[in-house]
């Protein structure tokens, strides 16, 4: 891996760790509970394109799984705070 | 080093610089946006696109050297923009029917003529 491409990763992860502390912000103080619903789903994202940026930058796919359960296991969690704001309940 | 190289290089760091831009700019969005209509908006599109581009990046990156990246890459790409405009919608439907307040300066509402305030039972928000 070229030296540049090292610089531009670390810088990439700067951002996405500045973008998760305006997340955790939304989320501590958030007026509701969709508002934390909402910004825990992005904090999701984020750490998703963290262990994206992280794989780069050691250069081996071993965490590379991660990627795609993480996603479904963010889903399950923003769709049962949906289903508990909505009914009062997770399950009839 | 080779062009190809130098190419597989050079859009990885294309991907990532773009990833990271839409990452900030959703961050902005629920920073800044005044309700949680709005804030959803920005957390459904741009976070889906700025992860999206996210997750492209390792498949440029790992092009040719490591297997089954790019194949791992894109069910993870496909399951995101499965999901995330889907739990997007659903903590906005529910958020609706439970009446979350819009944005004093919200202009239009044409969700009320079809989901009319019914508030259901002795729930509401918080």
């Amino acid at each position: 891996m070229s030296p540049w491409l090292a610089w531009i990763t670390q810088f990439c992860l700067l951002v996405l760790f500045a973008s998760a502390l305006l997340c955790l912000y939304r989320i501590v103080v958030g007026p509701g509970a969709a508002d934390r619903a909402v910004a825990f789903d992005t904090l999701s994202s984020i750490i998703i394109g963290m262990i994206c940026l992280f794989c780069i930058l050691w250069q081996s796919s071993l965490y590379f799984d991660a990627v795609w359960i993480l996603t479904l296991v963010g889903f399950l969690g923003s769709a049962a705070i949906a289903r508990y704001l909505a009914r009062g309940r997770l399950f009839p | 080093m080779s062009a190809l190289n130098a190419l597989r290089e050079g859009l990885t760091a294309a991907a990532m610089l773009g990833g990271a831009f839409f990452m900030f700019v959703t961050g902005l969005g629920l920073l800044r946006f005044p309700d949680v209509y709005t804030r959803m908006h920005a957390a459904g599109k741009a976070g889906t696109i700025g992860v999206a581009l996210l997750i492209l990046a390792p498949v440029f990156f790992f092009a040719g050297s490591e297997p089954f990246v790019s194949l791992r890459g894109t069910l993870a790409i496909v399951f995101q923009f499965l999901t995330t405009p889907s739990a997007t919608y659903l903590l906005a439907h529910a958020c609706y029917a439970t009446r979350y307040p819009l944005h004093p300066g919200t202009a239009l509402d044409e969700l009320e003529r079809w989901m009319p305030v019914v508030p259901d039972e002795d729930f509401g928000h918080e």
